[in-house]
């Protein structure tokens, strides 16, 4: 409780804040006991802080009832201009705490089970080389690619597993991680060796832990003899010691270390495990060869980013357990900065749980996600109507009522709320049908095995575009690699669709849909059987089965009439066993584009309230562009600053410089115009011809508002400026030239 | 009177010892003599040296041991020592703490010993032990300092004073053990000094001889003696071959011969020769001893379990080397566990020939292209450009402002002549280094970001046609290479390594040319191209 004032308290105060926004036409509407008459700027801050006093104990009321019931945290501001009804508000943010963690569990699942293969091939490999005898220290390599903060999850299992799977029935081995901020030095790398591997376990009292003396002897903090003795009365002599990042240590600390473990390895038995980003090549070449001789080394990989990626796409987004879709766009951005830039799994998880936030904070028409005893008739105020209304797929539905003459239905859904409430009511349902239909088609073409294209961008093109296997108009064009398979491979892939059908897929949350999919079993179930028949017909005729598609279809003939050369075609002489096969196959795609089939997201009417495809958000949040910011602050501040002299600013059409704009902006503008050196006198000199007085207001008292500074003021706000440039990196001093600056690049 | 003064050492304890140290029986004796023989050799410090695994701790340690152990028949005791090791300690006090635990173990001394930081508390110490305690006459104590020449952080007054610990303490002796002494390392006269020279041919053969080969012993096809004589002529063979040029050691050689010996005898196992047709079996393995990535073994033990990206450049199986380091140089370590030469055997022939043709650098580029995401491999070819490129020539790789395209490497080449006389031209050129030799240059990270900025777009799949720029990721991609150590900073504000978010400083590129250009392959990109010479 204390932790969560301070929280608020850090939110109240505005040091913290990263940004100053002035907002000056924004109230805080949704508390009661602001009136907005009141002058703001100076009483603004003091209701804030009242306000939220005496909020903190209802919301602390609030945050107690969350420990019982589980229920309602602090509430979503209701929307709708504040006319949200409660109920919705609180629905909305129930719908995410229930959505969110189901799709986390499953998300970290993946992630853990991501990681096994490897945790048992390095279990293993310390296993296997504890028992060979050799005078080097067993050393483990692990591939994890670059991204070394996505890393921790991999050594916290390494840490588990090894400590919860002791080798010969040792006592556990003490875990060390070390991370290269903690190793400026040897000594502080040692004194961390040392103090982790002392620390008292889980399962054991604090004073094992307490500080080691032996005979009266104190050890220096650095002294290994420390933690010798120290296992020693544990009974055990293994320690692990894993470099999490293992190119980012000093390279003279790492043989240093190395050699200082590998002369301990006769009393404690050290083990190490490397976080490798690149390759073992390129972080051997950075050791000694006297070093790495000392080391016995194995290279493990960990599964790579990509297929984690298309792991967690398939479990979490794609699944029918994920409540929220994320639409294609935005996936598309997500999977696409993923593969070029280094941005890791985890930078994923967050960008999608930043979606479902925006969604169910922002979007009113979330409520709409409630399951059918939830969502009532009396939650539905008008104002969701009208939202409703405004959305695209509700314009498309009542154009194709139009166009197909279903007028009354049509006029129903603009005029009448209550046929519109019951349609929305009813979308769920619609909903749910959609999903199985394209998660179906989906599992059915990727359990095929006929197309190279990953899970995630298959996921993504059956969002966007839709699912359709024809060759020539299709999204997934198949037809033609079905038409290419021999008999063997057509059975394989009868019997792979029928067990796909059958066995559903737990990934995505399938379940067995032979109910559904009665006539695609038995047309499978037939084929195969069919084509079983024609080709053990076939072998026992002694000729191979063929298809038309397969076989060398068109001869060229040469036949020589009275002494002419007629070539002609002909096609090449199929059997009956290879034309039924034929038929066989064109069933098959017909069967398969049948039932591997589903229109676009976007052709779905009402699908907004369930899908999130906005990608501005997620760009503002995940990826900041300071020198992008800050250019455009300094271009426009009174886009940013809402002040009197600024508004006028804004007002000016010929776009002139205005004196009154903070100094920097005017600065900045003048810096754009110049070349790559600046002469500061000339700087000078163009600013205070702007902002300066003129001539003719000499007499005239200086100030800010008034006909312009008088030399000192201007003076002093020109070199405020100028520093502040050179903070942000625009200008740096140069020595090319006196009295110049040199600008900066900023890309 | 005569014997009690010249004594010689017990002979069951030397025979013994140079049975388990062949050919280093006349170090043996010496050192005996000298330890051991307070009356008749006079000894306080004694230098022993000799390169690396020659026996010199092994050897003064199971010496020591034995001479202790044959005292302790006697009432009091009369010899105790105590070996301190000192790469194992970190700081000067760190050895003197380690020296002062060490003794008052060996004597069993109960007293708690107090906080020793400076070589003269050293002192205090060691006289409160070993100087004012009575002593049974003829007490000694011998404190070896095991490769104290590479103590850590050691004051330059470290070795004097140990040297004169043994002046103010008669009854100790000092043994120093270093690879090779200077004249006057311990600033004292008529030090002895014991030397452990190199071991020759006959008695690398004799000691590698006294092991049994590994794997099956004896060889499927042969007798026990066969086989032992073919080990030796073998051992002969390599140290030829390698030893004299390269692997000049002990547990170099001898690991080179474990590795080769199942190779080179799997003719025998496979019976197409016999174990007595050495010069045929020497004719069929001749390329084995030509793969000179025998002498560095590397990190890996055990080859990557995946194929994939490294088939042809992965290293053949290395089976553990039995004898490496120091304490195990002794020959008569217990032979080698022969599980794994005799797994990898069957495997082996046919990788050598196909290895010796690939280089190791090679397979870092696509290893590396396979990990990095694409924003950061092109900035690690920006990195390589910026730093082996010189600036002035930017203007007319990058820009297209003249041109409308780029212009690449057409006869741009950098021409020493015009300015001066011809004379002076040449000279220039004389003196002119070609860039790629002398390694990467220092840029400043918004040069690169520029040559960054006016790249991607050609190197980029295209795809997306105009790409945001994006400064979050781009800066992270550089907190990544910069972490990695594949992008390094030199210099700075504050000494180098100091603050990453200084923005003064310049970088350089740490990634050599055959890795870059395999990256550069592996993003379509032929980086020579973008190099002026």
């Amino acid at each position: 409780m204390a932790q969560n004032e301070m929280i608020d308290a850090s939110f109240e105060e505005d040091d913290h804040r990263v940004a100053f926004i002035f907002q000056p036409n924004t109230n805080v509407s949704h508390e009661k006991g602001t009136d907005g008459a009141t002058p703001r700027s100076a009483k603004r801050r003091k209701l804030a802080a009242a306000s939220s006093s005496s909020s903190t104990p209802k919301k602390h009321r609030q945050h107690g009832s969350t420990g019982t019931n589980g229920g309602v945290g602090v509430c979503f501001p209701p929307l709708f201009g504040g006319t949200e009804k409660p109920e919705a508000a609180i629905l909305r943010r129930e719908l995410f705490e229930e959505a969110w963690p189901v799709l986390e569990k499953r998300v970290q699942h993946v992630l853990r089970e991501a990681n096994r293969n490897t945790l048992d091939e390095v279990a293993g490999f310390l296993k296997r080389a504890a028992e060979i005898e050799t005078d080097k220290l067993t050393s483990a390599f692990i591939i994890t690619g670059p991204n070394i903060a996505a890393q921790d999850l991999l050594f916290e299992q390494l840490a588990e597993r090894l400590c919860a799977d002791p080798a010969g029935g040792d006592a556990p081995p003490r875990f060390v991680r070390l991370r290269a901020s903690d190793a400026p030095n040897l000594k502080a790398v040692l004194r961390k060796i040392i103090r982790d591997a002392s620390a008292a376990g889980p399962g054991e009292d604090e004073d094992a832990g307490a500080e080691v003396v032996q005979g009266g002897r104190k050890y220096l903090d650095y002294d290994l003899e420390a933690l010798h003795v120290f296992l020693r009365q544990h009974q055990t002599r293994r320690v692990v010691v894993a470099f999490q990042d293992g190119e980012a240590f000093d390279s003279g600390l790492l043989t240093d270390l190395i050699s200082i473990l590998h002369s301990w390895r006769d009393r404690i038995r050290f083990e190490l495990l490397y976080g490798i980003a690149t390759s073992v090549e390129l972080f051997q070449a950075r050791l000694a060869k006297s070093t790495a001789r000392q080391l016995y080394g194995a290279q493990f990989d960990v599964v790579q980013a990509g297929s984690v990626l298309d792991g967690v796409v398939k479990t979490a987004i794609a699944s029918t357990y994920a409540a929220l879709r994320i639409g294609p766009s935005l996936l598309r951005t997500l999977v696409d900065r993923q593969h070029h830039h280094v941005a890791g799994i985890h930078a994923f998880v967050a960008s999608l749980k930043y979606a479902y936030m925006c969604h169910f904070y922002a979007d009113p028409l979330s409520v709409l996600l409630a399951g059918q005893g939830r969502l009532t008739r009396p939650m539905l105020q008008p104002e969701h109507l009208e939202a409703v209304r405004t959305l695209d797929s509700f314009k498309a539905e009542a154009e194709a009522a139009v166009d197909a003459r279903q007028l009354r239905h049509a006029r129903s859904l603009i005029e009448d709320d209550e046929y519109l409430a019951n349609q929305i009511l009813d979308h769920g349902a619609r909903r749910n049908e959609y999903l199985l239909r394209l998660l179906r088609s989906l599992h059915l073409i990727a359990t095929s095995g006929l197309t190279p294209i990953s899970f995630t961008d298959l996921y993504i093109l059956a969002l966007s575009d839709g699912v359709d296997i024809s060759q020539s108009s299709g999204t997934i064009p198949l037809e033609d690699a079905i038409r290419r398979l021999n008999p063997d491979e057509f059975l394989t892939l009868a019997s792979r669709l029928l067990h796909a059908i059958s066995a559903g897929s737990p990934e995505l949350g399938l379940t067995d849909f032979t109910a559904d999919a009665e006539d695609l079993v038995a047309s499978l179930t037939d084929l195969h059987d069919e084509v079983d028949g024609l080709s053990s017909r076939a072998r026992s005729q002694g000729t191979t089965l063929k298809s038309r598609y397969s076989a060398q279809s068109r001869v060229l003939r040469t036949t020589v009439v009275a002494q002419k050369v007629q070539l002609s075609r002909d096609h090449a002489t199929l059997t009956d066993e290879d034309r039924a096969f034929t038929a066989a196959v064109d069933k098959l795609c017909e069967v398969l584009a049948q039932h591997a089939r589903c229109e676009p997201l976007a052709d779905l009417f009402l699908h907004e309230p369930w899908t999130f495809d906005a990608r501005a958000p997620y760009r503002d949040v995940f990826v900041p562009r300071p020198g992008n910011t800050l250019g455009r602050a300094l271009v426009r501040p009174h886009d940013y600053l809402a002040c009197a002299c600024c508004a006028k600013a804004a007002a000016d059409p010929a776009g002139r410089l205005d004196p009154a704009l903070p100094t920097t902006a005017v600065l900045y503008h003048l810096y754009l115009e110049a070349g790559a050196l600046i002469n500061v006198a000339d700087l000078w000199a163009a600013y205070y011809a702007l902002v300066g007085e003129g001539e003719e207001g000499d007499g005239e008292e200086s100030d800010a508002g008034g006909g312009g500074f008088d030399e000192r003021t201007a003076l002093v706000q020109f070199y405020r400026g100028l520093a502040e440039l050179r903070m942000m990196g625009f200008v740096r001093p140069s020595r090319r030239k006196a009295d110049h600056i040199a600008k900066v690049k900023w890309l | 009177m005569i014997a009690s003064l010249f004594q010689l050492p017990d002979e069951l304890i030397i025979s013994t010892l140079a049975q388990a140290f062949p050919c280093r029986e006349a170090q043996i004796r010496a050192l005996a003599t000298l330890l051991c023989q307070p009356t008749a050799a006079p000894c306080r410090n004694l230098v022993v040296y000799g390169t690396e695994a020659t026996g010199k701790t092994a050897i003064t340690s199971a010496l020591l041991a034995r001479l202790a152990d044959q005292d302790n028949d006697n009432e009091p005791p009369n010899l105790r020592y105590a070996i301190v090791s000192s790469p194992e300690c970190i700081t000067a006090r760190h050895l003197y703490e380690t020296v002062v635990a060490k003794v008052a173990v060996a004597l069993e001394w109960t007293d708690s010993p107090s906080r020793c930081e400076s070589l003269s508390q050293l002192h205090v110490e060691l006289c409160k032990m070993l100087k004012y305690p009575s002593r049974p006459p003829g007490f000694r104590f011998v404190l070896v300092l095991d490769a104290i020449d590479r103590q850590r952080e050691a004051p330059h007054t470290l070795l004097p004073a140990l040297a004169r610990l043994s002046e103010i303490i008669p009854c100790l002796t000092t043994v120093f053990i270093v690879t090779a002494p200077a004249p006057n390392l311990l600033l004292i006269s008529s030090v002895p000094h014991l030397h452990f020279p190199t071991y020759i041919k006959p008695e690398f053969v004799a000691i590698l001889s006294a092991r049994s080969p590994p794997g099956p012993n004896p060889l499927p096809n042969a007798t026990p003696q066969e086989t032992a004589d073919l080990w030796a002529r073998f051992v002969a063979a390599v140290h030829d071959a390698l030893a004299r040029a390269a692997c000049r050691t002990l547990p170099a050689l001898s690991h080179s011969c474990t590795t080769l010996w199942p190779r080179f005898t799997s003719p025998v196992l496979a019976g197409t020769h016999s174990a007595k047709e050495f010069s045929k079996l020497l004719v069929a393995a001749r390329l084995l001893f030509h793969d000179d990535r025998l002498l560095d073994p590397g990190v890996l033990a055990i080859p990557p379990s995946q194929p994939t990206s490294k088939a042809a450049g992965a290293p053949p199986p290395r089976p553990p080397p039995s004898a490496e380091t120091k304490p195990s140089s002794a020959p008569a370590a217990p032979p080698p566990v022969p599980s794994t030469p005799s797994r990898s055997a069957p495997t082996t022939p046919a990788t050598p020939a196909a290895a010796l043709t690939t280089t190791t650098g090679a397979g870092a580029g696509p290893a590396l292209a396979r990990l990095l995401p694409t924003t950061a491999r092109h900035l690690l070819l920006a990195a390589y450009l910026a730093s082996h490129n010189p600036a002035r020539h930017d203007l007319t790789l990058f820009s297209t402002h003249h041109h409308g395209r780029r212009r690449r490497r057409g006869g741009l080449s950098v021409s020493g002549g015009g300015r001066g006389g011809s004379r002076a031209a040449a000279a220039n050129k004389h003196k002119k280094i070609a860039r790629k030799l002398l390694g990467a240059h220092a840029f400043v990270l918004e040069r690169m970001l520029a040559i960054f900025e006016a790249v991607r777009g050609e190197w980029g799949d295209g795809k997306d046609g105009v790409e945001v720029p994006s400064d979050g990721d781009v800066g992270m991609a550089i907190a990544t290479l910069a972490s990695l150590r594949l992008l390094v900073k030199v210099g700075g504000g504050s000494g180098g390594s100091g603050d990453m978010m200084d923005s003064g400083g310049k970088w350089r590129v740490n990634v050599g040319w055959e890795v870059i250009r395999g990256l550069g392959r592996a993003a379509g990109v032929e980086i020579e191209e973008w190099l002026i010479e």
